[in-house]
């Protein structure tokens, strides 16, 4: 039931009603703080720039109070409230995309870090080109996700998953490209550490389709993965 | 097979007989004492229902039975119903009110007279009549006179009203009661305007049934003195006489006639008390409350 | 610091059930040592608390612990049982509601009552809600306070039509909610439901909770139930209450915790209110 459908059934327990929507809020404006992240995470990495790096890393402070106000919020509802049904699905699947946001914003610290970490090294600029690609895919996938869920959109949803498939395909020409770097140790230190940024934003993309799978066990009432990494085929 | 699916006949036919027997026995008791009621009853009217006419109302008694009338006894009897009303009532309902809501139980001037009304409706009327003879006629020198008959039938009805109206103010749930109070009522107010206007139509069924049967006794009035024979109309001061005392006096004469016309008052008592009580009936049903 | 990252500062207790702090809370009620017998036999003993204002408390705990009997305290009800006795003091805005010369009437004024299987006279509608203000002497513009009364109660619309309806014809929320607004309508400051909907369906429930959160604006609510977890929707504070057992074996009720609510749910300080709340409680 979106939204809009729920509020022509308002009427009963409608403090209870605003304090999951307030819970929604809260959410998405946690995601847009993990976007902001990313965002200055992405440009940091591109443009070698220390201090912005620095700023993405104190950020992270908000994105911590966020996650920690939800947790708290959720533990509230489930004690006073105890919601069942649908109610319940979205206050776990709230849960759960809460956690993912959080790592996601670990993920874009990370990224910081190892900016600052080879700011004075070598780099190769055509592969660094490269991240603007993953990171405005992730992004895209980020606000897919948090669209979908907030307007309860199956499709939306499980189209997280072909997403998915390009920054994994990214990931994997990047790794390529830098086994093909050379022999220079300092490009080669480089290369390793922005392996490692490359595989947090294919990280971020995982984590936008769990969010998806949230969506859909909020919908369906059904916990299934998309995709299984085990069996690649099924 | 299983234990559970032996046969769903019953295995005790003789608690069945004892029932069946019971339920003959019960009928037997119904039929027996409405057969005879009804016999009677028929017996009375075909006897008399000929001479119920304008003369029997409107004309006093004399020694011609065909003149004769019972004006002043059936005037006698309806006077005699509403005072009972008017002073049963307020007396009745006042101790009920007193007895329910204000005593004290555990007192033992309120257990005492808690006893006693019920032994009061038990004495026989008679009891009355001489207690009516001592106090009234001659004790306070009201002499033989209607009201005189009036008083002593309201302490005769009264034990019965009393016990009507306390039957009546129980039945008025607490809940009520806890409910007023809690909105800031005194007491007054929560008896004045809740436990009487909803114990008001168990109140007046008790009146009213307790009066009818206040009107068919005889022994009380003949010793305060009704006259048997009265030719002119009851006044409130005045010597009287009743139906049931007119009744009583045809009876006794020697003319096949007279019994006749008793068996017409007869007629005549019943339809008033049948009349009183189907008003009782009607408002209880009317008025009946499901809580 | 870069646009990007320019962090907003949210409200984030925008919605979250926060009480004010305790400096911010006025007490209307302060409980000091209460304790109720009847005939000789202890109900209820050293019971203290303070009650705020615009606050729902919620009195919990197993049945005969005394909640009840507590809650009747308020408003004099107590009085009504014979061989009742209250002990300790009440003082409601300072002045003790068991001193001397202190008038049932002027306090049940003040302290109104909805009681736990609906009561409604066996009148109108209409002459359901104006009673109080009739017996009070509240009679001046007697059509606004019943048509004020049935709004505040949620119920004018329903009845709107029909005032001169016999209140029996209600259906069992509705009359509750007759009940309330009978409350409501002679003006009280504080509002005590003793268990207001075990007798009502689920639904009937959810209207009274509601009502509930919209009258604690106004007034100040004191609700006793044995539901835990309506305790848990609508109420700021929790009391629960427990039996302890005498010498004798006599069972006597006892205050055991009093706080917030989301602490008494979430983390209570007491194992005793821990296994009651959980369900544990033997």
């Amino acid at each position: 039931m979106s939204p809009a459908d729920s509020a022509s059934v308002k009427g009963l327990r409608v403090s209870f009603q605003e304090e999951l929507e307030a819970l929604q809020a809260n959410l998405q404006e946690e995601s847009e703080f993990v976007l902001r992240s990313l965002r200055g995470a992405i440009n940091a990495l591109q443009q070698r720039d220390v201090e912005l790096a620095d700023e993405v890393i104190a950020f992270d402070d908000e994105v911590d109070d966020r996650y920690l106000a939800i947790g708290q919020g959720i533990e509230q509802l489930l004690a006073r409230q105890t919601p069942v049904a649908v109610d319940l699905r979205l206050v776990l699947a709230v849960l759960h995309i809460n956690l993912g946001l959080e790592r996601m914003a670990d993920l874009c610290v990370t990224i910081a870090k190892l900016t600052k970490l080879t700011a004075e090294l070598e780099h190769d600029a055509t592969l660094i080109e490269a991240f603007e690609e993953m990171g405005s895919r992730a992004e895209e996938m980020i606000r897919v996700a948090m669209t979908s869920f907030a307007e309860r959109d199956l499709v939306g949803a499980e189209s997280l998953v072909d997403l998915d498939e390009l920054i994994d395909r990214a990931n994997r020409r990047f790794v390529k490209h830098v086994l093909e770097l050379g022999n220079d140790p300092e490009l080669r230190e480089w290369g390793t550490r922005m392996i490692i940024v490359s595989r947090c934003l294919e990280r971020i993309g995982d984590h936008a389709v769990d969010i998806g799978e949230q969506t859909a066990y909020l919908v369906t009432g059904e916990f299934r993965e998309f995709t299984d990494a085990s069996h690649p085929d099924e | 097979m299983s234990a559970s699916a032996s046969s769903l006949r019953s295995d005790r036919p003789r608690g069945r007989w004892v029932g069946r027997l019971f339920y003959g026995f019960l009928l037997f008791s119904l039929v027996l004492g409405f057969a005879t009621l009804g016999a009677l009853l028929v017996q009375v009217f075909l006897e008399g229902y000929k001479w119920v006419d304008l003369v029997l109302f409107l004309e006093p008694p004399s020694a011609d039975p065909l003149i004769a009338g019972a004006e002043p006894a059936i005037l006698a009897t309806i006077f005699l119903g509403v005072l009972l009303i008017l002073f049963t009532v307020p007396l009745g309902v006042g101790t009920a009110i007193y007895l329910e809501e204000y005593a004290d139980r555990e007192r033992w001037y309120n257990r005492l007279l808690e006893v006693n009304i019920q032994n009061l409706a038990a004495v026989p009327s008679i009891v009355y009549g001489i207690l009516g003879l001592a106090f009234l006629v001659r004790g306070i020198g009201l002499g033989r006179v209607l009201l005189a008959g009036a008083m002593i039938l309201t302490l005769l009805v009264l034990p019965t009203v009393i016990i009507a109206a306390r039957e009546a103010i129980r039945a008025v749930p607490d809940s009520i009661r806890q409910g007023a109070y809690a909105l800031g009522a005194t007491k007054w107010q929560v008896v004045w305007r809740q436990v009487l206007p909803a114990a008001t139509p168990g109140i007046a069924t008790g009146s009213i049934l307790a009066t009818s049967r206040g009107l068919g006794e005889t022994a009380p009035l003949l010793l305060v003195g009704a006259l048997t024979y009265v030719s002119f109309n009851p006044t409130l001061l005045g010597e009287f006489t009743a139906l049931p005392v007119q009744i009583y006096q045809w009876v006794s004469r020697p003319q096949e006639e007279f019994r006749t016309l008793a068996a017409a008052a007869i007629i005549v008592l019943l339809g008033i008390l049948l009349t009183l009580n189907a008003t009782a009936i009607w408002i209880r049903n009317r008025y009946e409350r499901r809580w | 610091m870069s646009a990007t990252m320019a962090a907003v500062s949210v409200d984030l207790t925008a919605r979250a059930r926060e009480l004010p702090a305790k400096e911010f809370r006025e007490v209307v009620f302060h409980v000091e040592d209460l304790g109720v017998s009847y005939n000789g036999n202890a109900a209820l003993q050293d019971v203290s608390l303070e009650i705020y204002r615009n606050f729902v408390t919620a009195f919990i705990g197993p049945s005969g612990c005394g909640k009840s009997t507590f809650i009747r305290c308020f408003n004099h009800l107590n009085g009504l049982i014979p061989g009742a006795v209250v002990e300790g003091k009440i003082l409601y805005h300072g002045e003790d509601l068991y001193g001397p010369h202190v008038d049932p009437v002027e306090v049940r004024k003040r302290i109104g009552m909805v009681f736990q299987k609906p009561n409604p006279f066996p009148k109108s509608i209409y002459d359901n809600v104006a009673f109080g203000p009739r017996v009070l002497g509240m009679t001046d513009r007697l059509d606004d306070r019943v048509e004020r009364a049935l709004e505040q109660a949620a119920l004018w619309d329903e009845v709107k039509d029909r005032l001169k309806a016999s209140a029996l014809s209600l259906s069992g929320g509705q009359q509750q909610r007759l009940c309330i607004a009978r409350c409501l309508a002679v003006e009280p400051e504080v509002i005590l439901m003793d268990e207001p909907a075990s007798a009502l369906d689920p639904i009937a429930t959810t209207r009274i909770e509601d009502l509930m959160h919209e009258l604690k604006r106004d007034y100040t609510i004191i609700v006793v139930t044995h539901n835990m977890q309506q305790a848990a929707r609508v109420a700021d504070m929790t009391a629960f209450f427990s039996i302890t057992r005498g010498e004798e074996g006599q069972r006597t009720g006892i205050l055991v915790e009093y706080d917030a609510t989301s602490k008494i749910f979430t983390q209570p300080s007491d194992k005793r209110t821990e296994d009651y709340v959980t369900g544990r409680f033997g």
